[in-house]
């Protein structure tokens, strides 16, 4: 006999009432529950027990130590979930899983796509069971079309969005964006339709599925240079830092401080007026217009740097945003964690940790004046509430929680 | 999915996207521009064809309405709060200050307009010591801390060419606006959603921008990959007619992964059946404990190199879709835009404009099934300089006339 339900602690916020199923894995997927969390939705992270998920082995580590329990990527994008393991190649592993799909409203997955269907766990299948099921599945290129089952990261998502090859220098092979970047616009998209979903669901009552393609969300901000090539116009290389409307703009060396080997300084010009103020300060023609500065752009990139580079970059950004001209230095990790702006958002949550003693993650990218955000507790260490999530939200007992261990499902 | 909706989008190009993103999904978006037409109209690129007009904001203002209005003058504004009554969303990007100084800031039009969900998207957030910061793509970039991390060790941080900034802090602010959503329906009243396009840009640095909270150390920029304690580790390598991106690794996370590009070596006679052997999920503990051959998976990476430098981007995409390795190639601007994948999805739509230009655009960023059924998207066009007013002001219960005044003395 099972034991009533007695579910888990429920959280506070406009999705209290809210209960997610999430066997997303990495980022893009992670990031969307870990948002739903901060607003007091009941997220069930599911992790494969033999799979390890790679935000877990790639850092930053808590005192540079690698380890599963270590990473402050995973801390950041699981925070306020709880944690179970499932392997769901075992059958009564599938099981427990078709029954905490029946427990929850939303279902988000990353796997390959085809990989559900072979469980019988894809969206037709588990509409079955429960047909108003709200259901995110996201991969890299979406479930249909040729290459759907390709495999890979963000940094495959940035080679097949065109993202990879936009970032770089024209006279170099491409650089690309730091790390798996359509990780990055991708929870974004998912979140909106989801929380969208969920309120289509309340008036109506009706199921959604979502098919994302995370690559597809990367060519959303690339669209201005695709539509141009695709309506008749030049095909858009990688360019630096240079751009079409603003000069001078770009990144310029300053003096660097503490012991660094470099420090850097951002600066955009978008107007003849930003362009006298700061003509003015390092001793320039101040009556060039856009087209002769455009055409300069490398005598005046010179200039600035030599005027930059015996200055620190704080001065530089100082004194620029004094006269009204865009400019900000480039921050390390050091100088995020002591920036006033970032510090006044109170953007790095302190939190109590097990292993830690305390760690450290982001404050949700919004400030909502009524309905603040709550990062209630750290993300699960590996399985951490296995036995908590099976006897309260599925009344399972001590035996049987035995029986499903001996079985292979949660290790 | 959100048709009972309507946005009221007063944002210029820094926020644009973000009603697109409402629109998608089905909301009643309405963007307002000033009379002489947004800012956003001047960002390039622009229709080789049509050099005055801005393929940036076709891109971002596609499935939305649009009307003018001069909210700076009095009629204005009184205009646009009377847009406000039946608003469920206000959008707006302005420098910070402007909304106040026009008395419609949040404070201010809520005491009429309680319900109204009001969202400012801003470089560094409404309020703090660099509030009133001039912001931009690269100078957000560089605050949020992505742009340090990006580029080639030997020269200057790198953005994307394409500008990303405001389209990170506009996919925020959609997913804030429907926090609020679901907030109001909990307690019946709207709120203020404040997005700092700084803090949306550090979701970029993967995590990173908490290295120095942790005791970790700093990231390190590395051209075509990453650099772990001083050491370049490439991510990519070199094709026939260009690159491709190359995940290879041993361990429990992806080690099946170098297990397939074993098979693919072994089976096209690159690499001894004996590679077979190996298990790169268990490799990594048995050569530190010497229990296997440290030098093996450097010659697999080796071999690797080798390989894929023989065959086309095309001819690696296909290898790799057959035995699932983690690689694919790094398309470009024509690639993408003939890739089959987005063609079998679907992915480009054509919409004819009211000119009779055929101009093609992206589709909807998710495909989504309601009820089992694809849900039908709103896919028309841009709207031109005013092209709503008659039909939006007209249900505002404004007279014929009467817009006629409004236009002559320049308020629409």
């Amino acid at each position: 006999m099972s034991l009533p339900q007695i579910n888990l602690p429920r959280g506070n916020g406009p999705l209290a009432d809210v209960k997610l199923l999430d066997l997303s894995w990495i980022v893009a997927g992670p990031t969307v529950g870990r948002a739903m969390a901060d607003y007091g939705a009941t997220v069930i992270r599911v992790e494969s027990p033999t799979r390890v998920d790679t935000a877990r082995i790639v850092g930053p580590f808590h005192a540079d130590e690698p380890g599963v329990e270590q990473s402050a990527l995973y801390g950041n994008v699981n925070a306020g979930k709880w944690g179970i393991t499932l392997d769901l190649r075992v059958p009564e592993a599938r099981d427990i899983f078709r029954r905490l799909v029946q427990w929850c409203d939303i279902v988000s997955e990353s796997f390959t796509a085809g990989v559900l269907q072979r469980w019988q766990l894809d969206y037709p299948q588990l509409r079955k069971l429960k047909p108003d099921l709200i259901m995110l599945s996201s991969t890299l290129l979406g479930q249909t079309g040729p290459y759907r089952s390709v495999s890979g990261f963000g940094s495959q998502g940035a080679g097949m969005s065109g993202v990879q090859y936009l970032t770089g220098w024209a006279d170099r092979p491409p650089a690309g964006p730091f790390g798996p970047y359509t990780d990055y616009p991708a929870p974004r998209f998912a979140l909106t339709a989801l929380l969208a979903a969920l309120d289509h669901r309340r008036r109506t009552g009706e199921g959604v599925f979502i098919d994302q393609a995370q690559a597809e969300g990367t060519l959303q901000l690339l669209a201005p240079a695709l539509m141009d090539y695709m309506n008749g116009g030049p095909e858009i290389e990688r360019r630096g830092n240079d751009d079409p409307q603003l000069a001078p703009h770009g990144v310029y060396p300053c003096s660097p401080t503490d012991g660094r080997s470099e420090s850097w300084v951002a600066l955009a010009v978008a107007t003849d007026q930003q362009w006298r103020e700061l003509a003015q300060l390092i001793g320039a023609d101040p009556s060039l217009n856009l087209d002769q500065r455009l055409e300069r752009r490398a005598p005046l990139d010179d200039a600035i740097g030599q005027w930059s580079s015996q200055r620190l970059a704080s001065e530089v950004e100082t004194a620029l945003q004094a006269v009204g001209v865009s400019a900000h230095a480039l921050s390390t990790t050091e100088d995020a964690s002591h920036d006033p702006q970032l510090a006044h958002r109170v953007h790095f949550r302190r939190l109590p940790h097990a292993l830690h003693g305390e760690t450290v993650v982001e404050a949700p990218r919004y400030i909502l004046s009524e309905s603040p955000a709550e990062v209630s507790r750290p993300a699960p260490m590996y399985g951490e509430h296995n036995e908590l999530v099976l006897t309260r939200v599925l009344g399972l007992t001590d035996n049987e929680i035995t029986a499903l261990a001996a079985a292979g499902a949660l290790s | 999915m959100l048709s009972p909706y309507r946005v009221v989008d007063l944002s210029d190009e820094r926020g644009v996207l973000a009603g697109q993103m409402l629109a998608d999904l089905g909301a009643d978006v309405i963007q307002v521009e000033p009379p002489g037409g947004s800012s956003g109209r001047g960002v390039a690129p622009f229709f080789a064809d049509r050099p005055d007009q801005s393929i940036y904001w076709a891109a971002y203002t596609r499935g939305k309405r649009g009307i003018t209005c001069d909210i700076e003058s009095p009629h204005g504004r009184d205009l646009l709060l009377r847009l406000l009554d039946r608003a469920d969303f206000l959008i707006e990007s302005s420098d910070v200050g402007r909304m106040a100084r026009l008395g419609l800031d949040h404070e201010t039009v809520r005491e009429h307009h309680p319900q109204l969900i009001y969202i400012s998207i801003s470089a560094f957030g409404q309020s703090g010591p660099k509030a009133h910061y001039v912001g931009s793509d690269l100078a957000i970039w560089a605050a949020g801390a992505p742009l340090l991390m990006t580029g080639d060790d030997d020269r200057a941080p790198l953005r994307v060419s394409q500008p990303q900034a405001w389209g990170h802090a506009a996919g925020d602010a959609a997913g804030g606006a429907m926090l609020a959503l679901h907030a109001r329906h909990q307690s019946g009243r709207g709120q203020h959603v404040d997005v700092s396009a700084q803090v949306s840009a550090a979701q970029a640095t993967l995590g990173q921008i908490l290295a120095f909270s942790v005791g970790a150390v700093e990231p390190e920029r590395f051209g075509g990959g990453i650099k772990l304690r001083g050491v370049g580790i490439r991510g990519t390598a070199d094709v026939l007619d260009g690159h491709v991106v190359v995940t290879l690794a041993p361990g429990p996370a992806i080690g099946h992964f170098a297990n397939h590009a074993a098979r693919w070596l072994v089976e096209i006679g690159a690499a001894d059946r004996r590679l077979l052997d190996e298990d790169f999920v268990t490799y990594a503990d048995r050569a530190a404990a010497g229990r296997a051959d440290p030098d093996l998976f450097p010659r697999l990476q080796q071999l690797m190199r080798d390989e894929v430098a023989k065959r086309t981007k095309q001819e690696m995409l296909e290898v790799s879709i057959e035995y699932d390795l983690l690689l694919v190639p790094v398309l470009d601007v024509v690639d993408v835009a003939e890739s089959r994948q987005l063609e079998a999805r679907s992915f480009w739509r054509e919409i004819e404009h009211s000119d009779g230009r055929r101009v093609t655009y992206p589709g909807p960023p998710l495909q989504i099934l309601l009820d089992n059924q694809p849900m039908v998207d709103q896919h028309r066009q841009p709207p031109t300089l005013g092209q709503h007013n008659a039909e939006i002001y007209g249900e505002l219960g404004v007279k014929a006339d009467d817009l006629m005044r409004l236009r002559s003395e320049g308020v629409i």
